[in-house]
């Protein structure tokens, strides 16, 4: 299952990851294979630990305990193989507002040390494809949701990562940039790399993903290809909801003033 | 105002609605942290006591024959006061941003009266009334004086807080944009530089002439409103009923108008779309970016690059703007002003460098959470080298210069050229002392600079700006200690004159020297604690 694509190494491998903030303890020892050249999601509701996940296996946040490899590489013991290799797209954490798009594309190509003429080449292809081309001489901090999750996905793309992480990349966009975002990132995995997102909209799981991993209280309650995981459930969203233990909720009855026809 | 008979019903109910609304967003406002609770309760003490202080000083007055003109005078300022505020503060009401309640029927009138009313709780209108109260007492002689008192001073206090809600409401749109935000945060520079300039004028009127001097001004201030309403108390009081009588229709005209002005804005704001939606559209089109053409001219790569962005943040990032435009309205001030006025000694040049090397700490906290690109492009002491080395130079491209200048000026205002050299090297140590423990302060004590508001601290990381600042400074000063030392010492002995040139290259070595030294203490622990610094510079 986890070693499914024909016995590659795996592109993230997960051991005893811990992470507590004072009393709430926000992973609870996961352990995870994300098998290479697929398009993970990492599906779980609000607060169920995928941004602290996400986070510790970039090497933003240090885990209190576990370890992380990427393509093989320890990401604390050797964050420079790791760092080269892999783009990133957080949720929550700023950008360089105060740079226009073009800008903050040219400063982060050459912080990566690629040479700027090549920056340049791919930063206007890039913006080009994103249709970000119209704004790329507007400020950042200006930018409309779509626009920044764009721009943060171009910089992530930047220096052709092997395995791009983004944290929410569909919340808040507008349905054109969403099919834009998709159709990259879908060219994107074609080409044998690796996507893992986090999301909690199961559709766009379901129909984005071929491999996907649950997460619920800070802990993976399922992981495997998307078929495995959804199981005889007519959608990912039942089975999800099987998973969390949220169905069977019907209150109707309490809101019985509720509907058309009678004011107040 | 005039009320008409159709509003009376919806403005019983939604009056005390309002105000309720707003005593609720305060209580909840407190609630919220201990430290908030504190800075209110600490603000309030400290108002009232100024209040009861000016209300003091303005019974003192009573008899004085200038009196008039002082608080006719104190009005105006007052006034602009309140028009100026809501420009710098705009998130300190809730209820002033109309635009929350827009989804609710209510009709403009009563809408304005509902929160004039609630807008008279507070502390400013409390401070506001006891100095008009103050005023009026100061002025006030005889039965006629003492009843245009009573009317005057509730009507001078609506004319200001209408005048703080005509200005809100007209610059909402600006106040909700970007550019809105960027103002409020460069408000601080403002009112120190007001301050700097009040502190100047009340310096003057002390040396010469005193109160004498501010009749001219009244004569003209007794004719605007609110300071119209305190003028015809003082009209009153000498008998010139007639003038009175004009002077408070003109602040009733006023009050009239505003709130006009006030509800033809909210009707206005209520029914278009807001800031938001147009704001995509148009600034695109306005906003000139200057790009290119730095690059050229700075280090290629990871330096270049690093520089480039700093330079371009102390223009853009208004808070990184503020604290620059500080930083150099200080170096400067203190020494020329201290030569004009004839206290200065020529090391006070230095105070230009130690003030700019002050930039070079919390480097981190200025780049905020997106930190985070930063901090993966680092994967090695070395990357952490370069990139605190590209903010040092980018630093020095403005201070090196500037530090010069300040220096020449001030040795020229004192005629002192002999000193220039040992003082520009005192200099140049003393900002290579700055920033080598700015750069590793930036490592070992990073702290958030929250972008809204004027504060530069995230609650809760005001001890770890202290430790750091302060810390550095000394550390700093510490370091100088050689090249001060020298310094002394060649003043000293008797033959020293003669050597003191040599301070220049021994001071800017020295300089040059400790900034690598504390660059490359830096590095490492910069490159070994990215999540820590990640983690304390997102906060707020």
């Amino acid at each position: 299952m986890a070693e499914g694509a024909g016995g590659s190494a795996p592109a993230v491998r997960v051991q005893g990851l811990w992470k507590r903030f004072g009393e709430q303890v926000a992973v609870a020892g996961i352990d995870l294979e994300l098998p290479a050249g697929r398009f993970i999601g990492l599906v779980g509701p609000n607060g169920a630990g995928k941004t602290t996940t996400l986070s510790m296996v970039t090497g933003l946040l240090r885990p209190d305990q576990g370890g992380v490899e990427v393509v093989g590489h320890d990401v604390w013991r050797d964050p420079a193989a790791v760092k080269a290799r892999i783009g990133i797209l957080p949720e929550g954490l700023r950008l360089f507002e105060r740079l226009s798009g073009r800008e903050l594309l040219a400063y982060t190509g050459r912080l990566r040390g690629l040479p700027g003429a090549e920056v340049d080449k791919r930063t206007t292809q890039l913006l080009d494809v994103l249709d970000l081309a119209g704004a790329q001489h507007k400020l950042v901090v200006d930018y409309s949701t779509g626009m920044r999750k764009k721009i943060g996905l171009a910089a992530a793309l930047l220096h052709n990562p092997e395995v791009l992480f983004l944290d929410e990349p569909f919340e808040g966009v507008d349905p054109v940039s969403a099919q834009t975002i998709r159709g990259v990132l879908e060219r994107y995995t074609a080409s044998g790399a690796t996507v893992v997102f986090s999301s909690h909209v199961m559709e766009l799981v379901e129909s984005l993903c071929d491999w996907v991993a649950v997460m619920v209280a800070g802990r993976i309650r399922a992981h495997g290809p998307l078929a495995e995981v959804r199981g005889d459930a007519p959608s990912l969203q039942q089975a999800f909801l099987e998973l969390v233990g949220a169905q069977g909720r019907d209150r109707g009855s309490d809101l019985d003033w509720l509907g058309g026809g009678a004011m107040r | 105002m005039s009320t008409s008979t159709s509003g009376v019903s919806s403005e019983a109910s939604i009056t005390p609605v309002v105000v309720r609304l707003k005593l609720s967003l305060l209580r909840n406002g407190l609630r919220q942290s201990a430290g908030r609770r504190a800075a209110y309760i600490t603000s309030v003490v400290v108002v009232l006591l100024f209040a009861a202080l000016q209300l003091l000083g303005l019974i003192a007055l009573r008899g004085n024959a200038h009196a008039a003109s002082v608080t006719v005078l104190l009005i105006a300022v007052m006034a602009l006061g309140w028009a100026v505020m809501p420009l710098f503060f705009p998130s300190g009401d809730e209820t002033l941003d109309p635009t929350r309640l827009v989804m609710l029927p209510l009709r403009p009138d009563p809408l304005v009266r509902a929160l004039l009313v609630a807008s008279l709780v507070g502390i400013g209108p409390l401070f506001t009334l006891c100095l008009l109260v103050g005023s009026v007492i100061s002025v006030a002689h005889g039965t006629a004086a003492y009843v245009t008192g009573v009317v005057a001073v509730p009507l001078a206090l609506l004319v200001c807080v209408a005048l703080a809600r005509a200005v809100a409401a007209a610059n909402i749109r600006l106040l909700s944009s970007r550019k809105g935000r960027d103002l409020a945060v460069l408000s601080g520079l403002v009112i120190a530089i007001g301050a700097q300039l009040v502190n100047f004028g009340a310096q003057r009127l002390g040396s010469a002439g005193g109160l004498s001097r501010l009749d001219p001004a009244a004569d003209v201030l007794r004719w605007v409103p609110p300071g119209s309403a305190i003028g015809a108390v003082d009209s009153m009081s000498r008998g010139s009923y007639g003038v009175g009588v004009a002077q408070l229709v003109l602040s009733v005209a006023a009050l009239v108008g505003l709130l006009a002005l006030w509800s033809r804005h909210l009707t206005q704001l209520m029914t278009s779309p807001d800031g938001s939606t147009l704001q995509a559209g148009e600034s695109a089109a306005r906003e000139r970016i200057p790009t290119g053409g730095l690059r050229r001219l700075l280090p290629s790569g990871r330096t270049g690059t690093v520089m480039e962005r700093s330079l371009r943040y102390v223009w853009r990032d208004p808070k990184t703007k503020a604290a620059w435009v500080t930083s150099l309205a200080i170096g400067l001030i203190v020494p020329v002003f201290n030569a004009l006025q004839g206290t200065g000694s020529i090391y006070f040049a230095c105070f230009a460098a130690g003030m700019l090397g002050i930039q070079m700490y919390n480097q981190f906290g200025q780049d905020t959470s997106a930190f985070w690109m930063v901090a993966m492009t680092i994967a090695s002491p070395h990357d952490a080298y370069v990139e605190l080395r590209g903010r040092a130079l980018a630093l020095l491209v403005i201070t090196l210069p500037y530090a010069t200048l300040v220096t020449v000026l001030t040795t020229a205002m004192l005629d002192d050229w002999s000193k220039l050299p040992e003082v520009l090297g005192l200099s140049f140590a003393l900002l290579g002392a700055m920033l080598a423990t700015g750069a590793w302060s930036s490592a070992r004590f990073p702290y958030s600079i929250p972008q809204e508001g004027y504060k530069n601290v995230a609650p809760g990381q005001a001890g770890l700006a202290w430790i750091a600042i302060f810390g550095g400074m000394v550390s700093a000063a510490l370091l100088t200690a050689p090249v001060i030392a020298l310094t002394i010492w060649l003043n000293v002995t008797a033959d020293g004159d003669r050597w003191s040139w040599l301070l220049l290259p021994l001071g800017a070595g020295y300089g040059a020297l400790i900034t690598a030294f504390g660059l490359r203490m830096a590095a490492p622990r910069t490159a070994r604690r990215l999540p820590e610094i990640l983690a304390a510079v997102s906060k707020g």
